[in-house]
């Protein structure tokens, strides 16, 4: 008993070696805390969210970054991975299973990730996806002020990027200018997971047609907006609550989160 | 180091009524006697939960049994309580051969007040039998087999949860074979189904 134990400390001793390499790569910055308005909720649903503070990644995982992972991790490749975990558009803009290609830069951020897929990358980081919250309220920062909403310059960038086609190839991180916390790419890059995207489908219109569906849900009730005005932010909502966990989209990436307290 | 061997025989022994049949559950070991799992097996996954004697459990540890699986929290008041009597009721339409060789799975979404204590303490008052696991998970773990599964959920703003209400048959492999959607109808489909899972076991062991 004695030597298993020995065994799997060793074991996971190596694990974590093998994980720190990676670690190290990704700079995070602090989110100060803060609240959240849902852009949409539901009657039952809490006005506002008190989010504490936390740590987000600078900027979103780069093509470079998911290759390791994929390459540390086979079972996470192109041909191999598990339809359960990520269906036909898992990183097709790679060329091969570790070969990048034209169409995906080694510093741009990595798209047609699927969730579990983002998930499975955070926690052998040692990390996890942003909540819902926590990422709207890192995004709600401008690049002076708390509220990017009242900041003209800010709008000007964000709304033309809303407008704007997605490239073929998603330009590199450091091409994204740091908002007030120090994060890049909030906006102007690419859409990003968030580990509760599917909490916008609870309530969603799909119930109130059937009432065979009223005993499908436990609660729940019609949703109501809150803030009409925060056209971006109703549609990352919209956006969120379409993606399945399976099915990644050629303008959807991640970052990590982690708590305050971890080193 | 004593005290962790004697933690580790307390769990040896707090698991053997729990988990009949399979190896220690905190060592995760390969199954490297079994065929690879297929493709569509939920016990690809990776995340972990603890059972209500306090064991770590992953959900490969349910391989080789047909299992009725329902995600649910302890403090719901409505669909919940019917849901258990569902599983009953869906148990007790098996073969009396089969009934026995069938797990019932029941995976909290209340991963802050559902605490192994806390499932313990609905085991006793729900008279959950002996042989039904019950699962808490971290956020993580929850949050994958809910999507693995299809189940959707939401903590609302009074602390309970807006969720599906389904209950998951799985093959011996960890195969969805059949979910039961809502609260009426559809027990007998559900025990074929797990009977369907049982007698695939049967045939194979």
């Amino acid at each position: 008993m004695t030597r298993l134990r020995l065994f799997l400390s060793v074991a996971i001793g190596a694990a974590f070696a093998a994980d720190s390499a990676l670690v190290a790569g990704e700079a995070m910055v602090i989110i100060p805390a803060g609240i959240y308005r849902p852009v949409t909720r539901a009657a039952t649903d809490p006005e506002s969210i008190t989010v504490a503070s936390f740590r987000l990644e600078t900027v979103p995982v780069t093509n470079a970054e998911f290759l390791a992972f994929v390459t540390a991790n086979p079972q996470w490749r192109r041909s191999r991975v598990s339809p359960l975990f990520a269906d036909e558009t898992y990183l097709r803009h790679w060329a091969g299973d570790l070969e990048l290609g034209p169409l995906a830069l080694p510093d741009a951020p990595v798209v047609n990730v699927s969730w579990f897929a983002a998930r499975a990358y955070a926690r052998m980081q040692h990390r996890r996806l942003p909540t819902l919250a926590e990422w709207e309220l890192a995004a709600m920062a401008g690049y002076k002020t708390l509220i990017g909403r009242d900041e003209p310059d800010f709008n000007r960038d964000l709304y033309a990027w809303l407008v704007a086609p997605t490239p073929e190839v998603i330009p590199s991180v450091n091409t994204a200018r740091a908002t007030l916390h120090g994060a890049r790419g909030l906006h102007g890059l690419v859409w990003e997971w968030v580990d509760d995207f599917d909490t916008a489908m609870v309530t969603g219109e799909s119930r109130v047609d059937a009432s065979r569906d009223q005993d499908l849900f436990c609660g729940g009730a019609a949703v109501a907006s809150t803030d009409p005005s925060d056209y971006a932010g109703f549609m990352r909502q919209a956006l969120r609550s379409s993606l399945k966990a399976r099915q990644g989209t050629g303008s959807l990436g991640f970052r990590c989160a982690a708590e305050l307290s971890t080193p | 180091m004593n005290s962790m061997l004697l933690r580790f025989a307390v769990t040896l022994l707090v698991a053997a009524p729990v988990l009949s049949a399979t190896t220690p559950s905190c060592c995760h070991p390969p199954l490297a006697a079994s065929a690879p799992l297929p493709v569509a097996s939920l016990y690809q996954t990776e995340v972990d939960f603890t059972t209500d004697a306090e064991v770590p459990f992953r959900l490969a540890e349910l391989r080789g049994q047909p299992v009725a699986l329902v995600m649910f929290f302890a403090s719901c008041g409505h669909a919940c309580p019917a849901t258990v009597v569902d599983l009953v009721r869906i148990r007790e339409k098996l073969p009396a051969d089969v009934r026995s060789s069938v797990r019932i799975v029941m995976v909290t979404f209340d991963v802050e007040r559902d605490t192994p204590a806390a499932l313990r303490a609905f085991r006793e008052s729900r008279g959950i039998p002996s042989d039904w696991v019950l699962l808490h998970g971290s956020n993580d773990a929850v949050r994958e087999l809910a999507a693995l599964l299809g189940v959707k959920y939401k903590r609302e703003a009074d602390g309970m949860f807006a969720h599906s209400n389904m209950i998951t048959i799985l093959s011996r492999d960890g195969e969805i074979t059949h979910q039961r959607f809502g609260l009426t109808g559809g027990l007998d489909e559900a025990a074929a189904a797990l009977g369907a899972a049982a007698k695939a076991v049967g045939a194979e062991s």
